[in-house]
């Protein structure tokens, strides 16, 4: 009796034990390491290209995405529209401050998003703020949870505010931020005290910082992630939501060029720069957004057609070789652009990877800017520097029609869906994946104790 | 001139010894610098043989250092080929597709672990799994797997990576661990970086030149040291190399200093396919042989120089010493034309000069000893000629004074009263006579008495005029016709140094021997004219003319062609001309007239001793 007893006392000291591990611990720090080196606060200008992960933490947005892309409620409570889309009347979330303490106000709102949007006409109206656009656009919802149309107030020293569940409690300019826990956020305070983030920290550092535990976050580059598995650290890893692709910088000139370049197209091994450069990660890209967002990109042909490419080639005359220029500081963007010189010499174009910033192509690691295809195909036209695409409907069709025309003008050739990964200390507990690869920082907290 | 004949001329007037002087001169130069450029071009060939044995040396060292090289690249292979990873890579292989994703990184790590610039992982087809100076060429094949066999050792091969075409020295290896081998192919790169690594002697490096394009392209040149200042003068020496696939050698003239030339050597490199790959340039310098060949020339030239002029002033010396006999003999030789007999030489040496000297020392005695033969012959014949003039002279009043005193003293004895008459007219003819002897002994007693020339400027214009004004009474009054006078006289004319009225009266009796000369009248003209050097009479008749016998005996004293003369007035003529330093000749034809000319120089010269004759005649010039 007396041995059945103990057994019980041990076992419920051990699931007291594990209950305590699992359970919410307030305060500590989190260390970051990244390789970007924004230079501002400004979440258009710099966070926004730079770290957008980090604008979230600081600003909130109106609304949010949901996984199903459907807008939900963030400092905006309730929406609607009117004259058939072109008038909406945003209600905002009573009682939220930023984070020098004064109030979220209609006019400060309204004062955020006409810098954001100067095509826009947005104002005050009473408790809620009105936009009013040139034409009817229903995906405004949607739009207002970009990054870019976070709410942002300056004070009178020119301090950048937000309302986020962090506040910042110092900058140094491409160097270091440290975050503090904003006690009065509007959705509860962070489980963290604060968060510290060094800039400009190689990939091979950032490792090293957290094979040393001197990071608790780091940053993981697709082709890594197979290795750094095996070699059994915390590695997280999203759906494929960056996009690597060939961008020609200039509409085509003549109906040769354009089957030039279609030539070009097939004549890529996407699968072995998968299987080798990416170490196996990421998707193969047959369109600009991956199937799990659009569904329609097995529409798009990706498989490699060599003969196709030299038949199509054949009879053509390429006047020059075409320059490609890439990201120098991107490790696996040298090794696609030499790959791609190489399926391109197979098909029998000239293709010269160069640095110089003029060039005829270039090798682009395009953010996914939102889960609402629309928005999406437009962010994509915009870091691209192509022509917007029409907006569409609503209809998986329609958006198959936009992307498609997108396609049609050859100016971008889809290569692969990259996913982000993460490299995680053992100490970090509650990490939520979310479907854009936002940070959910405000989640987390830190153990105590290794496991 | 041509200068053949400028040289001829300028030879003609150069002195014996200055001849002797050049001939010996021009010997001793040839045979200086014939000797200083035999020596110098023997010394040049010694050194040039032993700067190519150097550079065939360096060359040598070269290839050991490049070899060198090789035989690290192959120890390095193996050394890859017998690791852990590549046994485990073959594995891999062996036992079927690879892993590309998982070599990716493979070659590349290893490559930089041994030092390599080039490394590729194949399997037995040739496809390669893991390329460290391609790391995107995984899956693609490696041609050059398809040339290699077991004995393959090291060797060249062009790798074309992204920023352009490289060579490389590659060595391989297989793997053999289950049935399907893998092969290592690595290497280092041919590049300027290479190139400037090898150890190389002193003075020589090493360039390389790529295949990179058809046409040679000087970027495709890189050098082992220093700038490539003008790389295109390599072009023709590697086109060579690369036309004919063999070594080929050239000196190259980078500067106009030839201590900067530079022998190459162009060794063409060729990959497994005997393809051509680009060409090694192993350049030495030549500027240690060019420096001694400097110092051996300026030192053949500064003996030679000193030898020459050592030679030269030798020369002088001797050919003064060999000259010396000879120029007394031109001198004494000299002096005798001028009328010193009796010149004599030294002659003390024994050699041929000497014998000369001798020879001309009685040549000269002899001539003296004949002169004065032939004066004392001619001496007396002129006192024969003499005695028969005189007694010729005489002869003819003696035979009236006899006839008129034979007739005096007949009339004394025959026709006393007769005698009177008689007597005044044989008295008158005898005076008549006597005064004809007289004039006869005063003609001899002048001749006999000529004058020294008193020297003073004379215009032989005036002298002209005055005689034809003192004549020209007897020109226009003669029984058998008149003589036309014409002068014809030089405006600029100099004035000459003469003796006036001697010349007055040489040019007087010419008038007289040309108005004897042309009894039925004729014209007489009067010239002068001048040189450079001397003012000329001319007196010209249109009379009988003389014969060539005539003319040779023209100015003989005593001897005239005239019935009443006495063969003293050219002779006088002639004695006065030559007092003036001039000389008188005559030029004529019979039936045309006679011409005399007279040179008197412009200026006044002493005239030449006389040979020392005695006697009553001077020399005739």
């Amino acid at each position: 009796m007396k041995r059945i007893a103990f057994l019980f006392l041990a076992v419920s000291s051990l699931c007291l034990n594990a209950d305590a591990a699992t359970r919410p611990h307030y305060g500590r720090t989190l260390r970051v390491s990244l390789l970007a080196r924004p230079t501002s606060l400004e979440p258009i200008q710099s966070l926004a290209p730079t770290a957008p992960q980090l604008a979230e933490l600081i600003f909130d947005t109106l609304v949010s995405l949901d996984q199903q892309a459907r807008p939900q409620p963030q400092l905006a409570i309730s929406w609607s529209a009117e004259g058939g889309n072109r008038r909406w009347q945003i209600n905002l979330r009573p009682g939220v401050m930023f984070h020098d303490g004064s109030p979220l106000t209609p006019e400060v709102v309204a004062s955020s998003l006409r810098a954001a949007n100067p095509s826009w006409q947005v104002s005050a109206n009473g408790d809620s703020v009105q936009i009013v656009t040139d034409a009817p656009n229903d995906t405004l919802p949607a739009e207002l949870s970009l990054v870019r149309n976070a709410i942002v107030r300056r004070d009178s020293s020119g301090k950048i505010l937000g309302t986020g569940p962090f506040r910042v409690n110092d900058f140094l300019p491409g160097r270091k931020l440290t975050l503090a826990a904003n006690d009065d956020y509007w959705n509860a305070r962070p489980f963290l005290d604060s968060i510290e983030i060094e800039f400009g920290i190689s990939p091979r550092d950032q490792l090293i910082a957290l094979e040393l535990g001197k990071a608790d976050l780091i940053e993981i580059a697709p082709e890594q992630i197979r290795r750094s598995t095996a070699d059994g650290r915390r590695v997280v890893v999203s759906r494929p939501i960056d996009l690597f692709a060939l961008v020609f910088t200039r509409d085509r000139q003549s109906a040769e060029e354009g089957r030039l370049r279609d030539a070009l197209s097939y004549s890529l091994d996407r699968a072995s720069m998968r299987s080798a450069l990416l170490q196996g990660e990421g998707d193969v890209a047959a369109a600009i957004l991956p199937l799990w967002i659009s569904g329609y990109e097995f529409l798009f042909p990706a498989k490699q057609d060599l003969a196709r490419a030299q038949q199509i080639k054949s009879g053509l005359k390429q006047s020059s070789p075409w320059s490609l220029g890439y990201n120098a500081n991107d490790p696996v963007a040298r090794l696609m652009a030499d790959r791609i010189v190489l399926n391109a010499h197979d098909a029998g174009l000239a293709v010269q990877v160069t640095p110089n910033q003029q060039t005829d192509l270039r090798l682009v690691r395009i953010p996914l800017v939102s889960l609402d295809v629309r928005l999406a195909l437009r962010g994509v036209a915009l870091a691209a520097d192509i022509p917007a695409p029409a907006p569409g409907g609503t209809t998986l069709d329609q958006n198959y029609q936009v992307e498609r025309s997108l396609m049609d003008s050859q100016r971008i050739t889809p290569l692969l869906h990259l996913p982000r990964a993460q490299g995680i200390g053992v100490t970090v507990r509650n990490w939520q994946r979310t479907p854009d690869d936002s940070w959910d920082l405000e989640s987390i907290w830190l153990a105590t104790e290794k496991p | 001139m041509g200068p053949r004949k400028y040289l001829a001329s300028y030879g003609e007037t150069l002195s014996f010894r200055r001849k002797l002087l050049l001939v010996f001169a021009l010997t001793v130069f040839f045979t200086v610098a014939a000797v200083s450029l035999i020596v110098s071009a023997l010394a040049r060939r010694a050194f040039q043989k032993a700067d190519e044995e150097r550079a065939a040396a360096l060359v040598s060292q070269f290839r050991n250092e490049f070899n060198r090289r090789g035989a690290d690249v192959t120890k390095r292979i193996d050394a890859i080929a017998t690791s852990d990873s590549v046994a485990r890579m073959a594995l891999s292989v062996s036992n079927g597709a690879p892993d590309y994703g998982a070599y990716l990184n493979e070659a590349k790590t290893i490559a930089d672990a041994q030092q390599l610039d080039f490394l590729e992982f194949t399997d037995s087809e040739g496809s390669i799994i893991s390329s460290a100076q391609s790391p995107a060429r995984f899956g693609y094949k490696e041609p050059a797997i398809a040339g290699l066999s077991p004995a393959t050792g090291l060797f060249l091969k062009k790798e074309e990576l992204a920023d352009g075409i490289a060579i490389g020295m590659f060595a391989t290896k297989a793997v053999r661990i289950g049935d399907k081998p893998l092969y290592v192919i690595g290497g280092r790169r041919l590049d300027p970086s290479f190139v400037a690594s090898l150890e190389l002697p002193a003075g020589m490096r090493v360039l390389l030149y790529q295949n990179v394009e058809s046409a040679f392209s000087a970027k495709a040149l890189s050098a082992s040291s220093g700038a490539l200042l003008e790389p295109e003068k390599l072009a023709p020496l590697i086109e060579r190399a690369q036309r004919t696939g063999q070594e080929t050698s050239e000196i190259l003239h980078w500067t106009i200093d030839s201590a900067d030339d530079e022998k190459l050597l162009a060794i063409p490199l060729k990959g497994l396919a005997n393809e051509p790959l680009g060409v090694l340039l192993v350049g030495s310098s030549r500027r240690t042989y060019v420096d001694l060949a400097r110092r051996i020339r300026s030192a053949a030239l500064l003996v030679g120089g000193a030898g020459i002029i050592v030679s030269i002033l030798l020369s002088g010396w001797i050919a003064s010493r060999v000259t010396r006999p000879v120029e007394q003999l031109a001198a004494a030789a000299r002096q005798v034309t001028e009328g010193k007999w009796n010149a004599q030489v030294d002659s003390k040496s024994s050699d041929e000069l000497g014998e000369l000297a001798s020879a001309f020392n009685r040549m000269t005695r002899e001539l003296v000893e004949q002169k004065e033969q032939l004066v004392q012959t001619e001496r007396v014949a002129a006192w024969r000629e003499l005695a028969r003039r005189l007694a010729h002279e005489l002869k003819n009043p003696l035979f009236p004074l006899q006839i008129t005193v034979e007739n005096l003293l007949r009339a004394r004895q025959q026709s006393p009263e007769l005698f009177e008459e008689i007597f005044r007219e044989s008295s008158a003819t005898l005076l008549a006579e006597i005064s004809n002897l007289k004039s006869i002994i005063s003609r001899f007693s002048e001749f006999s008495k000529m004058p020294q020339p008193q020297f003073q400027p004379v215009q032989l214009n005036d002298s002209v005029r005055a005689v034809t004004r003192l004549f020209q009474a007897q020109f226009d009054n003669r029984e058998k016709g008149t003589i036309e006078c014409c002068i014809q006289l030089d405006d600029h004319l100099p004035t000459v140094p003469a003796d006036p009225d001697l010349i007055h009266r040489a040019i007087s009796n010419l008038v007289l021997n040309a108005m004897d000369a042309m009894p039925n009248g004729g014209d007489l003209t009067l010239r002068t004219s001048h040189d450079a050097n001397a003012a000329c009479v001319e007196v010209v008749d249109t009379g009988t003319g003389l014969t060539p016998e005539e003319c040779a005996r023209l100015f003989t004293p005593y001897y005239t062609s005239k019935q009443h003369g006495t063969g003293l007035g050219l002779a006088i003529v002639q004695s006065v001309i030559n007092d003036h330093g001039g000389k008188i000749t005559a030029e004529s034809e019979p039936g045309r007239g006679t011409t005399f000319r007279i040179r008197l120089p412009l200026k006044h010269e002493a005239p030449p001793a006389p040979i020392q004759t005695s006697g009553m005649f001077k020399q005739i010039s």
